[in-house]
C-alpha cells in the first residue's frame, strides 16, 4: 500500500482495508453470523452448508472488509490453514449447545493457533458462543473453560455469548473486534 | 506506468523467456493485497500457457497454486474473474481439493443476472464437481438451464452433456428443465438442448423418434435442426425400413424445401447416406443438390459434388440427371470441386461421353496435387475395367501420365492400374508392357521396378514376341542398383525357363551376372544356371504353381523368433500349409475388395490426411485372419487345424439386455467351434465361471448322432464392459455338413460388486440366461471365393454334376430381399455385382462362387422371377466338381 493511501486513510479519506478470517466446526452458524454482519445481503432464512469457502466483502464501521467464510465441515477443516497468511483478525465460532463437541473445537484451535502463519503474529481473536437461545446451552464462562482459553496468552481474545439468528450479541464482538483492529493497524 | 510500457514492449515475446518456476514465485502476488488485477491476469495466462504447452505441474505446486488462486475471488474485476474460472478448470484435474471453491463458485452463480461470469462459473463448477457433490448442486444447475439469459442457459447444458457421462441417473433427471430450454429463444441453447436431450434417451428408440417428431418444426436454430436431421440418419441406419422410418424420411424430405441451405444439404446427404434407399426417394435429394452445385458459394459445392460422388459408387443411375451440371464444374477455379466431378462423370458417364471426358481431364491433370491424381488414376482403373473397349485409351493416358512427374504413391496408383488392367484385360498385356518397359528405363524408385520386372517375368513369356523385352530387362542388370539387378536377374531367368529357343542366349547373359559386384546378383545367377541345366529343377522351383500360404508363413516365423525354447531346433516348413497359385490370387482379390470400399472413402479425404492409405490398411485386416490368430492362442483350438471359414456374427440377445451376447461359427476341417462373444452391462455384477450350455434343439438329420459336442472353454471371469469369449466346439466327421438349430444356455455364478471400487463379494449364487436359438446353416460351410470371370470359371467346372431345382420362395416381397436371404442361406459370394437389381425389374440373374468346406468349388447361377401375385420364383442350378456338394446346395434353400 503507497505512502499516498496510508495518507488518506490517516485522514479518513479512505477506508482501511481488513481480512477477517471466519472459522469454526460446522453447523456453529458462521455464515449466519457473517450474513447478520453484511449490510448488503437480505437474509432469506436459506442457509445451506458452505462447501469450501466463501468470500463476502462490505464496509462496516469505516472499514473495509473481506470476510473469509469457511467450511467447518471435517474434509475441509485441513484446508483452512491455506488462508492463514495476511489475516488481520479470526473470528472463531462454537456451538454453546453442542457441548460434546466442544473437545473437537478445542483441538482444532489449538492446532489453528500452533500454526506457523499465526504463532508469530499478535492477531486478535474474537469467540462467538453461538446459540445462546438454546435451552441448556453453555454460558460464556464454560465455554471458555472448555475450550481453555485461560491458556492462550499470546493472543488477544475475547469470547461473547451470542444469538446468530437474531443478531443479538454479535454487535457486542464485532465491536470489541474493530476497536482492536483500529488500534493495531492505525 | 513504468510497467505498462515495459509491458507494451515486450508483448510480443512475453511468452518466450517463462519458466515454470519463475511463474509459481510470482503467483504470490495473489496474496497480495491490494490486488492488481493486471499483474495477476498476466500471471494465470502464463500458467495457463504452461499448461497448455504440457507443462507438468506436480500436485503439491499445483495445489498451491489452486489455493492462492481462490484468494482472487475477493476481486470484483470481470477480466480476472474469467480468467480464474479458466484456470481452475485446467488445475481441477491436477490440484487436490479443488471443491474448495464450490461455494465461491455457487454464489457467483447466484448473482444477480447482469453479472457477465456466470457462466464461466457454471462451467468451472461442473469442471471440479464429483458424482457425491453433484447432488448439493443439481438445484443451480437445474435453475441455470432454464435461465433466461442464453449464454448462461447454453453453458448450463454443454456442461450437463459432459456430466452425463459420469452421472447419467442424476441428469436424466432434469429432463424437464432441458425441454423447456429447448424451447427457449437463444439459438445456440436450442442447440445444446437438443443435444442434451438426444443424449439422456439415446438408448430408448421410440422416446427419440418422438423427439424428433415434436421438434421436427418449430425451432429456430438450424444448427438444431442439422442435429436432428443427424439422429434421424442414424436411426434409419439401424432398423429395417419400416412404419416408422417411413415418416422419418418424410421429415427429411421435408427439410429439403428449408430456407437454410445447411440444412437442406444435411437433409439431402442423409436421404443419399439412406440403406436400400429407392432412386424415387433419391429424386428430391439429388435434384436438391442439383441446385447447389450452381449455388455460388464454394463450400456448398463441394460438398454437393462430394456427397453425389460418394453416391455415385453405389446409385451411378440416379446422378446422370445432374451430369451436364457436373461437367460445367470440371473447368471450376477450385481444384477439389474438379476432381471430384471428375471422377464422378467417370463413374456415371457412359461409354460415348469417355472420350471426351479423357481429353479434359489430360489438360487438368497437371493441375492438381498428386493426392487428386491418384483419386483420378483410381478413377480411371474402374472405368477402364467397365469398358474393356476403352482400354487402349486408357493405357495411353495412363502411360502418358506415367511420364510425367510425381510422387512414389501417384506412381504406385499408376502402376497398379496398369497391373489391374493387366490381369483383367489380357489383350491389353501388350501394349501395357511396352508402356512399363518404356518407365522402368527411367524410373527413381526401386520398389516399382522391382514389381514392373516381376511381372516381365511372370507374364511376359506369355505374349507373342517375348524377345523384345529381353533387352530392356538386361539394360536394368546393367545400368541400377543391386536390388533391381537381382530382380532383373530372377526376371531373366523366367523367360529363359519358359521359352527353350530363348535358352541358351539367356545362359550368355546370365553368366555375365556371374561377375557382379553384389553378392545377391551372383548368388541368383549362379542359381538359376544351375537350374537351368536341368528341366527336372526348373519344373520343382520356378514353373511350380504352389506357394506357401504367405500369411501364415509369418505368423509362424515371428512365433519362432519369439520362443526361445522353438528357436533351439529349425524352423520346421512342412507345416506351413501350401496353397496354389490360384488361390493366392484369390485370396488377395478378395482383400482388396473389401478394403476398396474403406479406401475409397479414405481417399476422398486423402487431401487432408497425410497417409490416409497407412490407415485404411491398418483397418482393413481381415477379422478372419483375426479370429484365426485369436484361436491359434488357445492350445486346445490350436490343435483343431487351420480355420476353414468363419460366419458373421449373429446376435443372440437385444443390445440392451444385461448380458448381451454373439456367436460367430468357426468351420474347421473336422470340428466346428462355436465362439461366443459376451458382454456384461450391470456395474453391480461380476459373473464368474461363465460357460454356454449348447442343446440341439432340432435338426432334419437322423445321422445327428455324428455331431459330438467335445468340449466348451470357459470364461472365468466376466468384468463389467469388458468383453470375453467362450468357446464351444463340436466334433464333425469330414463330409458331414448337417444344418441344425441349437438351443443355447448362459451358466455362470453371479457376485455382486461395488460399482465404484470395484470390491466384489465373496458370496455368490448360480445363475442362468436364456439365449435365442443359434442356426447352423449349409451357408455356413461355404467360404466366400472370388473370381473374376464367371463364365469362364462356370464352363470350367462344366454341367457334370449340375443339380437344379426350382423353388417357390413365396416369403420374398421383392427381388431383392429374395437375393438377399438366397446369398444368406448358401453363404456364397455374388459375383459380377449380380446382387444388384435394378427398381423395377422383374427378373434377375444371380451369379454366386464359394469353397465349400474341404476346399471343394462351387458355382451357382440363380435365376429369379418376381410376381406380385406369387411372390419370387427361384431356380438354382448348381455346379461342382463333386456330385455331393452340388446336392447339398441345391437342398440349402428352405
Amino acid at each position: 500500500m503507497g505512502r499516498f493511501s496510508d495518507f488518506l486513510i490517516a485522514l479518513g479519506f479512505m477506508k482501511k482495508k481488513v481480512n477477517i478470517l471466519c472459522v469454526g466446526l460446522d453447523n456453529s452458524g458462521k455464515t449466519t453470523i457473517i450474513n447478520s454482519l453484511n449490510p448488503n445481503k437480505v437474509d432469506n432464512g436459506m442457509i445451506v452448508p458452505t462447501i469450501g469457502f466463501s468470500i463476502e466483502t462490505f464496509s462496516k464501521s469505516k472499514l473495509n472488509l473481506t470476510v473469509i467464510d469457511m467450511s467447518g465441515q471435517g474434509r475441509y477443516r485441513d484446508l483452512w490453514e491455506h488462508y492463514y497468511v495476511d489475516v488481520d483478525a479470526v473470528i472463531f465460532v462454537v456451538d454453546s449447545s453442542d457441548k460434546i463437541r466442544t473437545c473437537v473445537a478445542k483441538d482444532e484451535l489449538e492446532q489453528m493457533l500452533n500454526h506457523k502463519d499465526l504463532k508469530k503474529r499478535k492477531i486478535p481473536i474474537l469467540f462467538f458462543a453461538n446459540k445462546n437461545d438454546i435451552e441448556d446451552s453453555m454460558s460464556v464462562a464454560d465455554c471458555s473453560n472448555a475450550l481453555g482459553l485461560n491458556n492462550v496468552k499470546t493472543k488477544n481474545w475475547y469470547i461473547c455469548s451470542c444469538n446468530g439468528l437474531t443478531g443479538d450479541g454479535i454487535l457486542t464482538g464485532f465491536n470489541w473486534l474493530i476497536g482492536i483492529i483500529k488500534k493495531i493497524l492505525i | 506506468m513504468m510497467m505498462q510500457k515495459k509491458d507494451e514492449d515486450t508483448d510480443g515475446d512475453m511468452f518466450q523467456r517463462i519458466d515454470k518456476s519463475t511463474v509459481l514465485q510470482e503467483a504470490r502476488a495473489f496474496n497480495e493485497y491490494p490486488i492488481n488485477p493486471k499483474k495477476c491476469q498476466q500471471i494465470l495466462t502464463k500458467i495457463l500457457y504452461l499448461l497448455a504447452h504440457s507443462e507438468v505441474f506436480a500436485t503439491a505446486e499445483a495445489t498451491e497454486t489452486f489455493f492462492s488462486i481462490t484468494k482472487l475471488f475477493q476481486s470484483k474485476d470481470i477480466p480476472l474473474r474469467q480468467m480464474v474460472y479458466l484456470t481452475i478448470k485446467e488445475l481441477s484435474t491436477i490440484a487436490e481439493d479443488v471443491i474448495m471453491v464450490t461455494s465461491s463458485l455457487v454464489k457467483d452463480i447466484n448473482s444477480t443476472s447482469e453479472t457477465i461470469y456466470r457462466a464461466n462459473a457454471i462451467r468451472a463448477l461442473c469442471k471440479i464437481t464429483d458424482s457425491s457433490m453433484l447432488q448439493s448442486i443439481e438445484r443451480f444447475l437445474k435453475q441455470a438451464i432454464v435461465d433466461k439469459n442464453p449464454s448462461v442457459a447454453s453453458a448450463a447444458l454443454v456442461s450437463s452433456h459432459h456430466l452425463f457421462n459420469k452421472n447419467k441417473e442424476v441428469v436424466k433427471r432434469w429432463i424437464n428443465e432441458v425441454q423447456e430450454a429447448a424451447n427457449s429463444r437463444g439459438l445456440a441453447t436450442q442447440y445444446h438442448a437438443v443435444g442434451l436431450m438426444y443424449l439422456i434417451k439415446q438408448h430408448d428408440r421410440m422416446a427419440v423418434i418422438k423427439m424428433i417428431q415434436n421438434y421436427s418444426s418449430g425451432l429456430r436454430s438450424p444448427y438444431a435442426y442439422c442435429m436432428l436431421v443427424r439422429y434421424i440418419a442414424k436411426i434409419l441406419d439401424e432398423e429395417d425400413i419400416d412404419g416408422n422410418a417411413r415418416g422419418l424420411y418424410e421429415i427429411l424430405e421435408g427439410f429439403l424445401r428449408h430456407k437454410n441451405d445447411m440444412i437442406v444439404y444435411e437433409a439431402a446427404r442423409a436421404i443419399c447416406n439412406m440403406k436400400n434407399v429407392t432412386s424415387k426417394e433419391l429424386y428430391p435429394a439429388v435434384s436438391a443438390l442439383q441446385l447447389m452445385l450452381v449455388n455460388p458459394k464454394v463450400s456448398l459445392r463441394f460438398a454437393a459434388i462430394r456427397t453425389l460422388n460418394k453416391l455415385s459408387l453405389t446409385h451411378p443411375q440416379a446422378i446422370v440427371s445432374c451430369n451436364l451440371d457436373i461437367e460445367n464444374l470440371i473447368t471450376d477455379s477450385n481444384r477439389s470441386i474438379a476432381t471430384f466431378a471428375i471422377t464422378t462423370l467417370l463413374k456415371t458417364g457412359n461409354e460415348a461421353s469417355v472420350d471426351r471426358l479423357m481429353k479434359q481431364i489430360s489438360g487438368f491433370m497437371s493441375e492438381i496435387a498428386d493426392e487428386f491424381k491418384i483419386i483420378v488414376v483410381d478413377a480411371i482403373r474402374a472405368l477402364c475395367l467397365k469398358f474393356p473397349q476403352k482400354q487402349t485409351m486408357m493405357l495411353n493416358f495412363l502411360a502418358s501420365i506415367l511420364r510425367d512427374e510425381g510422387g512414389y504413391e501417384y506412381k504406385k496408383a499408376i502402376v497398379d492400374a496398369i497391373f489391374d488392367i493387366v490381369q483383367s484385360i489380357p489383350e491389353s498385356r501388350e501394349f501395357a508392357f511396352s508402356y512399363l518397359c518404356e518407365f522402368i528405363e527411367d524410373c527413381e524408385f526401386t520398389k516399382l521396378s522391382v514389381r514392373i520386372l516381376h511381372l516381365l517375368g511372370a507374364e511376359g513369356p506369355e505374349v507373342s514376341q517375348p524377345s523384345q523385352y529381353i533387352r530392356y530387362i538386361y539394360n536394368r542388370i546393367i545400368l541400377e542398383n543391386s536390388t533391381i539387378r537381382a530382380a532383373a536377374t530372377s526376371a531373366l531367368a523366367k523367360f529363359a525357363i519358359k521359352i527353350p529357343e530363348l535358352r541358351e542366349r539367356i545362359k550368355v547373359l546370365l553368366t555375365r551376372c556371374l561377375e557382379d559386384v553384389d553378392d545377391e546378383v551372383r548368388d541368383r545367377a549362379s542359381l538359376y544356371l544351375r537350374i537351368l541345366d536341368d528341366e527336372e529343377l526348373c519344373k520343382k522351383y520356378i514353373v511350380n504353381e504352389n506357394t506357401y500360404s504367405l500369411n501364415y508363413l509369418e505368423s509362424s516365423l515371428q512365433e519362432y523368433l519369439e520362443d526361445e525354447a522353438l528357436r533351439k531346433t529349425a524352423f520346421d516348413i512342412s507345416k506351413v500349409p501350401i496353397i496354389t497359385k490360384a488361390q493366392e490370387k484369390s485370396e488377395q482379390l478378395r482383400i482388396k475388395t473389401k478394403t476398396a470400399g474403406i479406401l475409397a472413402s479414405s481417399a476422398m479425404n486423402s487431401a487432408r490426411e497425410p497417409s490416409p492409405k497407412k490407415s485404411a490398411m491398418a483397418e482393413s485386416i481381415d477379422p478372419q485372419q483375426q479370429y484365426a490368430m485369436e484361436m491359434e492362442a488357445i492350445p486346445q483350438l490350436a490343435a483343431l487345424g487351420k480355420l476353414f471359414t468363419s460366419s458373421t456374427l449373429t446376435p443372440l440377445t437385444e443390445l440392451e439386455t444385461e448380458y448381451v451376447v454373439g456367436c460367430v461359427k468357426h468351420i474347421f476341417q473336422e470340428a466346428i467351434v462355436f465362439q461366443f462373444n459376451v458382454r456384461n452391462t450391470l456395474n453391480d455384477s461380476v459373473l464368474e465361471n461363465v460357460s454356454i450350455v449348447m442343446d440341439i434343439a432340432s435338426q432334419d438329420d437322423e445321422n445327428i448322432d455324428l455331431l459330438q459336442p467335445l468340449y466348451c472353454i470357459p470364461c472365468n471371469q466376466l468384468l463389467y464392459d469388458q468383453p470375453e469369449k467362450i468357446y464351444v466346439v463340436y466334433k464333425r466327421p469330414q463330409q458331414y455338413t448337417p444344418s441344425v438349430t441349437f438351443s443355447c444356455l448362459l451358466k455362470f455364478i453371479v457376485k455382486d460388486c461395488d460399482p465404484t471400487t470395484g470390491e466384489i463379494d465373496s458370496e455368490g449364487f448360480e445363475d442362468e440366461y436364456q439365449l435365442e436359438d443359434l442356426e447352423l446353416s449349409i451357408g455356413d460351410y461355404v467360404a466366400p471365393a472370388f473370381i473374376i470371370n464367371f463364365q469362364k470359371a462356370w464352363d470350367e467346372i462344366g454341367d457334370a454334376n449340375e443339380v437344379v431345382e426350382t423353388y417357390m420362395l413365396t416369403a420374398a416381397t421383392s427381388l431383392k430381399k429374395a437375393i438377399s436371404s438366397v446369398i444368406d442361406m448358401l453363404g456364397m459370394t455374388p459375383c459380377e455385382n449380380s446382387d444388384i437389381v435394378e427398381d423395377r425389374a422383374n427378373t434377375h440373374a444371380l451369379l454366386l462362387t464359394g469353397t465349400f468346406v474341404g476346399g471343394i468349388p462351387c458355382i451357382a447361377r440363380a435365376r429369379m422371377i418376381y410376381e406380385s401375385s406369387t411372390g419370387v420364383t427361384l431356380e438354382l442350378t448348381v455346379r461342382s466338381p463333386v456330385r455331393a456338394v452340388c446336392e447339398i446346395l441345391s437342398n440349402a434353400i428352405n
